[in-house]
């Protein structure tokens, strides 16, 4: 006869896995980083509609031009319908912004735009698809419990909800990372630095038109130089692979968060990318602990509890009193060093904190 | 969801306008159109600026990646989802210009840079169109 015995590491490994997948499914977390990126996604889908709306207030719409659609069975809305239709997702999106009726209103949002984005390969985009998939994932989510209407019509006791989507999406957003730098990767034209530098050379007027001789000679002289592209191509590919794989890790997630938004905000200097930097800087939201108010803050300033967007303290407001802070394990940081830890967990702050000293 | 994401992203590798895969800025391509129509006796008559019988490329196709393909264009997603594009756009046009009632089929001749090597050339056409008799 023999016994079935696991190894210690094994059980502990087993153990590890029950308890994440316990978390992710059953255990009730904070859903205030997919409400946070609820209200970011509201004006973003009125960016995203504006074109079309434009063109409908013109008297045009995707039946008088080149549409390619995807399948053959999918219906078309006759030209009346499909404009209330992006009215109403104009609609939807204003009462996500605002929180009332919070998770239909994303349902109608994400209804509007993935309906239009299937109407026709021509109206897909990139940021487009990343935009429908958000959606769901924030429609998923009960994200009206918190920084809502809804929440102040009707106070819930407390800020959980089931955070399945929110692991969905956390997939979601580090696959666009990943699957766009490692395509890149493995292309030795953009790896080695081809495509940027081609398009340096071919874009070079738009930056002397917009900088002027002066500031643009020097600078074209170096973004048109091929070295330059030879280190910053492979530079712009591992950024792309560090913030996908570096998001998912608490020693450098804060750091990626960093980076990326330093990304986006490069990109969309640089490029026309439509919705997609806003909507992927919202999305770093969902990287947030999901937990609230687990660590006590007494501070003598008042701005703290209005940039604590993330609930990240318990903020006990104490005029003359000095800064002091105790973390989730139970360690305490006084004086400046708790005011710099602070700074590290605000939205609006933390780009400009020290957020390496205190991970 | 993961397993189709991942399908999704593994497809992009094959697929020339790779959806849902999130290969945004994959090429620095360029390319240019000489656009033409072709007769019933098969005469060919070239289309400056998009203009013929009182229509308008530009207006008909209107979609930035393949405004104005006379000129050098940047290739939208790549040369190959462009061209791909384009040959849907012929025939889109071919179904949709009841006024133009010489045209049998649409012929574009691709002149392309892709990643600054070339230039290559590629040919595509619409289907032929049923013309009404005299």
């Amino acid at each position: 006869m023999t016994a079935a015995v696991s190894s210690p590491s094994t059980a502990d490994w087993r153990g590890r896995c029950q308890r994440w997948l316990g978390e992710v499914f059953d255990q009730p977390a904070s859903v205030r980083g997919a409400a946070v990126l609820r209200i970011v996604l509201g004006p973003s889908v009125i960016w995203h509609l504006r074109p079309f709306l434009v063109d409908a207030l013109n008297g045009i719409t995707y039946h008088d031009r080149f549409q390619q659609p995807w399948w053959p069975w999918y219906p078309n809305a006759p030209d009346g319908l499909y404009v209330a239709l992006l009215w109403i997702g104009v609609a939807a999106a204003l009462l996500m912004t605002v929180g009332l009726w919070s998770r239909t209103a994303t349902w109608a949002a994400f209804a509007v735009v993935a309906y239009n984005l299937f109407l026709s390969q021509t109206h897909f985009h990139h940021n487009r698809a990343f935009l429908v998939i958000l959606l769901a994932g924030v429609a998923l989510c009960d994200n009206g419990r918190v920084l809502s209407l809804d929440a102040l019509r009707r106070p819930p006791s407390v800020d959980l909800g089931l955070v399945w989507p929110l692991w969905l999406l956390r997939f979601e957003a580090a696959v666009v990372y990943f699957a766009s730098g490692f395509s890149k990767l493995i292309d030795p034209d953009w790896v080695g630095g081809r495509v940027l530098h081609d398009r340096a050379v071919r874009y070079q007027n738009e930056v002397r038109d917009a900088l002027g001789d002066t500031l643009a000679d020097p600078v074209l002289e170096v973004v048109t130089a091929q070295a330059f592209h030879w280190v910053l191509s492979p530079a712009a590919v591992a950024t792309e692979l560090f913030i996908a794989f570096g998001l998912w890790f608490r020693r450098t997630r804060l750091a990626a968060v960093w980076v990326a938004v330093a990304f986006h905000v490069g990109i969309e200097v640089s490029a026309h990318v439509q919705v997609f930097s806003v909507i992927a800087i919202g999305a770093l939201a969902l990287w947030a602990v999901p937990s609230t108010r687990d660590r006590t803050l007494v501070t003598p300033c008042r701005w703290v509890r209005w940039l604590d967007w993330l609930a990240r303290f318990d903020i006990t407001v104490a005029p003359g009193a000095s800064w002091s802070m105790v973390d989730r394990d139970g360690t305490m940081l006084e004086g400046k060093a708790a005011r710099q830890f602070v700074r590290t967990r605000l939205p609006a702050t933390f780009l400009f904190s020290r957020f390496w000293r205190y991970r | 969801m993961v397993v189709t994401q991942l399908a999704l992203v593994a497809n992009g590798y094959r697929d020339p306008h790779n959806y849902f895969a999130f290969q945004p800025f994959n090429e620095s391509s360029t390319y240019a159109v000489e656009l033409e129509r072709v007769l019933p006796d098969g005469q060919r008559v070239p289309v400056p600026n998009g203009h013929w019988e009182g229509y308008d490329w530009d207006e008909l196709i209107g979609w930035g990646p393949l405004r104005s393909p006379w000129r050098q264009r940047h290739a939208f997603s790549g040369v190959d989802a462009v061209v791909d594009f384009l040959d849907h756009a012929l025939d889109w046009l071919a179904d949709n210009t009841p006024g133009d009632t010489d045209t049998r089929y649409w012929e574009a001749t691709v002149t392309y840079y892709r990643n600054a090597r070339g230039p290559h050339a590629t040919v595509v056409r619409s289907h032929d169109r049923e013309l009404g008799g005299p």
